[in-house]
């Protein structure tokens, strides 16, 4: 028996030693060849212009330099994970075919060129005498900006009126007539900030042509097979001339799996080639350029109005939401899905009308990040279902089991839900944890800064409560997959080792290690006797992306299903015995433009936090005593991976709640580094975070398996906003709640 | 008088993780630079070059530094230990070992320098209790952890190194 423990990761050691290579520590000697180019990637520094002029003559002309790509060189000039909307290289000529114009930067942060050179510093040099004019475009700075009449557009070549897209709507029963029944309605209008992911390795990446003729790219990413598609794409070439390498990845949270460093370094590589130099090509980013130059949590406002009886049951909900895609829409369109599903809460809702647009602006693109959508979304109906526990005089935590979707309920679009509803359990098991019911702990002396007195006087105290739940997968129709290969070995009756081939991306999140243990257990070989490779197209098929809560879920399905080819195999007397499985989910549907009944997802995850804080009135300095997130994960893999997911997200969550604001004006990143834009440290987080783990089996996932690395950030926020309200009386529809915003709040 | 003009290399000595190392630098260049690209020990991370992660922390003369803001040319002459000097060979540092069984990491890009801002903390306060940890390690940024298991590997890392030095029965 491998699950349930807390197997130590096999890639524990080189990490503790510094043996790990993580992209950016390739070196020529550990590739084998002679010597290394450096690329720089030029960004435009435009936030919407029309380039007339680009020459790149004096940059080739400095020493060390050997090339400049340019517009120019890419054979097919447009990517996107979801719609080819992005030039690679912006110029005023391309001799590569594109739909979206080449001409026009729409992003301070698009790419003009890309200088490939004997060392670093004359990459930069060269970089620096690039020569380009330009003519101004007007700026569409915001979500406000982009909609307002007359608002130039930012995508003309779409040929829609408007810089909103991707409409999605919820039509269900009479709203109208439950707002007219209703007793009580609560209202709000939501205004939810930008996130950046700030994993600590920045974007890197290394190219070359392999020895069977392939431009290959060792990176980090989530998604290998994506990363070949894209790359293949823009090269115009078939996806099998491609090969995407994974070394190890210093983090992603959805913030890697979009293309950073992966087109132009192919690019370069594949220059390289025709000009007959065999000199592997590298590319780091500098944390400016990480963060001005991948996309963000999306920023947006949801208005929503909800209607209820006196007794706490919800009537009926109506919300408009928007989210600022950006200039891009990378995975806008995908990320607007949940926010749709999630803005109207985890609830039996009969009545509805909700509507959702992604906006284009000429502000950083949105996209994944941890939750995807779901953050946003649930930040609204939290704080929606609390003031509705405030205004109608419940407990929060009894009106929502008075509202909570159970196993069988019909859920908001229409649709019954998928089996294994186990929300009740999760609330249930929150609020004992938390104590709920017990009488709230008095103030605690704190000290806003170290040179005032711990005091209380102006210390105030409170619990706050929220719940979610987030799909597993990307679905919504999109055509889930994952393969694996598993081979068994040994002489004789029984298998005496296994080796799995599987493309997966290990972020940190310890998915090989997972991997493993359930290959393991599937084949019934300790976890020693499974050699495993990873995250290489040329040796695997394609897992799909490590996001949307999938990778452990969809995989460990597909581990499942080589393990039984295999053993079939084996009975049949195969020596060694090779079992390959592509594992495909039960089927979901798009969501219906006019709102008819569909079935989105197969599958979701249930989480809920309770969050126990102080506040100092004048200062606005917050203290979180104690955090609680009880979370169903089906069945538990590895016990301490679980955990280290739910920790790790609570603190995102801090982050995102309390102190991270990233500043956005006029399409410009005002504060792209870490010393401005503040992720938590070890003594900002709260004084603990405990972990509930429920282990109710998903009907679908591998032994009961369901996804739940993204929930525990979800419910974080209007937690606090709960917390802050239970304390002072004054409710926070803007965050983070920053002690600048709370001060002037409770001034 | 001499002068040196920008761009001019000078040579200078760091001895890292014991052995001596002399190298001719240009003035400009960073510690943690020099360490990656001259050196070739890559497990001295760079996560923002404007030491507010602490990724890159070694010890130099035992106490800890920030190598992207530190001169190669200001660490002439010292003693420098980086994450790949801290094992006696094939045997993990107690605090190694500890962080290894305590899943005190998970993307472990910010591992090593924590490890070595975990040895400056242990030889000051060998004994030091959660909220000490807390404020020792208040310098160094994780993304992955929520910074939890990361404690827990420290102070397991105090018991064996308590167990190592014979102080427990």
């Amino acid at each position: 028996m491998t699950l349930g423990n807390s197997q130590i990761k096999p890639d524990a050691h080189g990490k503790v030693t510094g043996a790990a290579l993580y992209a950016g520590d390739l070196t020529a000697e550990r590739l084998g060849t002679q010597g290394m180019l450096h690329a720089k990637v030029v960004f435009t520094n435009q936030v919407h212009a029309r380039v007339t002029l680009l020459d790149v003559s004096a940059a080739e002309a400095v020493e060390g330099v050997l090339f400049v790509l340019t517009a120019d060189d890419v054979p097919v000039n447009e990517y996107g994970l979801t719609k080819f909307d992005q030039p690679v290289l912006i110029g005023p000529t391309s001799s590569g075919r594109s739909i979206v114009p080449h001409d026009v930067s729409r992003w301070e942060a698009d790419h003009l060129a890309v200088v490939v050179a004997e060392s670093a510093e004359a990459a930069t040099l060269g970089a620096q005498q690039i020569v380009s004019d330009w003519e101004q475009l007007d700026i569409v700075a915001d979500i406000d900006a982009a909609l307002a009449p007359g608002a130039p557009l930012v995508h003309p070549e779409d040929e829609v009126a408007s810089n909103a897209y991707a409409h999605l709507v919820i039509r269900k029963g009479d709203v109208d007539a439950a707002f007219a029944a209703a007793d009580v309605i609560v209202e709000g209008t939501y205004e939810l900030p930008y996130q950046e992911h700030a994993f600590l390795q920045t974007e890197a990446g290394v190219a070359y042509t392999d020895g069977e003729g392939r431009v290959t790219v060792e990176t980090a990413g989530q998604w290998t097979h994506e990363d070949q598609e894209q790359i293949a794409h823009a090269l115009g070439v078939n996806a099998d001339e491609v090969r995407v390498i994974y070394r190890a990845i210093g983090g992603a949270f959805g913030g890697k799996e979009d293309m950073s460093v992966q087109i132009v370094l192919a690019l370069a590589a594949k220059r390289l080639a025709e000009l007959d130099d065999h000199r592997p090509v590298r590319m780091e980013w500098s944390r400016e350029e990480s963060i001005v130059g991948h996309h963000k949590r999306h920023r947006g406002r949801i208005t929503t109005r909800w209607a209820a009886t006196a007794d706490g049951h919800i009537l009926g909900v109506e919300s408009n939401n928007y989210l600022d895609a950006g200039a891009y829409n990378y995975t806008s369109n995908k990320v607007l899905g949940n926010l749709h599903l999630t803005v109207s809460g985890p609830y039996e809702i009969e009545n509805a009308r909700v509507d959702s647009w992604a906006v284009y602006t000429n502000a950083v693109p949105g996209g994944a990040f941890r939750g995807f959508g779901g953050p946003q979304g649930t930040f609204a109906a939290e704080m929606q279902m609390n003031k509705l526990a405030a205004a109608t005089g419940i407990d929060p935590v009894e009106i929502r089991r008075r509202n909570l979707l159970r196993e069988g309920s019909i859920g908001i679009t229409s649709t019954e839900m998928p089996a294994g509803v186990s929300l009740p359990q999760v609330v249930d098991a929150c609020a004992e944890a938390a104590e709920w019911t017990h009488p709230k702990p008095p103030p605690v002396p704190i000290a806003s800064f170290a040179s005032l007195p711990s005091t209380t006087d102006r210390v105030r105290r409170g619990r706050g409560f929220a719940c979610t739940y987030k799909n597993v997968g990307f679905s919504f129709g999109f055509p889930e997959r994952s393969e694996a290969r598993l081979v068994l070995h040994g002489d004789n009756d029984q298998p005496t080792s296994a080796e799995v081939f599987l493309a997966g991306a290990d972020v940190g999140q310890g998915a090989h290690t997972a991997f493993v243990q359930m290959a393991a257990e599937a084949t019934g070989l300790a976890f020693e006797d499974i050699t495993a490779t990873f995250s290489d197209t040329a040796t695997s098929g394609d897992s799909g992306s490590a996001s949307a809560s999938r990778l452990s879920f969809m995989t460990g399905n597909a581990i499942l299903g080589a393990a039984e080819e295999a053993e079939k195999a084996w009975r049949e007397g195969a020596r060694p015995a090779v079992g390959e499985f592509r594992y495909v989910p039960p089927p979901t549907e798009p969501l219906d433009p006019e709102g008819a009944p569909t079935t989105p997802n197969f599958a979701y995850g249930y989480v809920a936090e309770a969050v126990d804080l102080s506040v100092d009135l004048d200062t606005g300095h917050v203290v979180v005593h104690d955090v609680v997130c009880a979370i169903d994960v089906g069945r538990i893999i590895n016990r301490a991976l679980v955990v280290g997911q739910v920790e790790g997200a609570v603190i995102q969550a801090h982050g995102y709640a309390l102190s991270e604001n990233l500043q956005v004006e006029e399409g410009r990143v005002l504060n792209p580094r870490l010393s401005g834009y503040l992720i938590p440290g070890i003594g900002d987080i709260p004084e603990q975070v405990r972990t509930i783990l429920l282990e109710i089996p998903d009907p679908v996932g591998p032994f009961g398996v369901r996804g739940m690395a993204e929930m525990p950030l979800m419910p974080y926020a209007p937690a606090v906003a709960a917390a802050l309200f239970d304390a002072t009386g004054v409710w926070f529809d803007e965050f983070p709640f920053t002690p600048g915003r709370l001060a002037a709040g409770l001034g | 008088m001499s002068t040196t003009n920008v761009g001019d290399s000078l040579g200078v000595v760091l001895t890292i993780n014991g052995k001596r190392h002399m190298l001719e630098v240009e003035p400009r260049r960073s510690l943690s630079d020099v360490i990656r690209e001259d050196v070739g020990l890559t497990g001295t991370h760079l996560g923002c070059e404007h030491g507010v992660c602490g990724a890159c922390t070694v010890l130099v003369d035992g106490q800890p530094a920030r190598s992207c803001l530190m001169l190669a040319v200001q660490a002439d002459e010292t003693e420098i230990t980086t994450i790949e000097g801290l094992a006696d060979g094939d045997e993990l540092h107690p605090i190694q070992q500890a962080m290894h069984e305590s899943h005190g990491f998970q993307c472990g890009f910010c591992t090593p320098g924590f490890l070595m801002s975990t040895v400056a903390l242990l030889s000051e306060n060998p004994q030091p209790n959660r909220s000490e940890i807390r404020a020792e390690l208040s310098g160094n940024l994780c993304r992955c952890t929520g910074y939890q298991s990361i404690v827990d590997g420290v102070e397991t890392a105090v018991s064996l190194l308590n167990e190592a030095q014979g102080n427990q029965p």
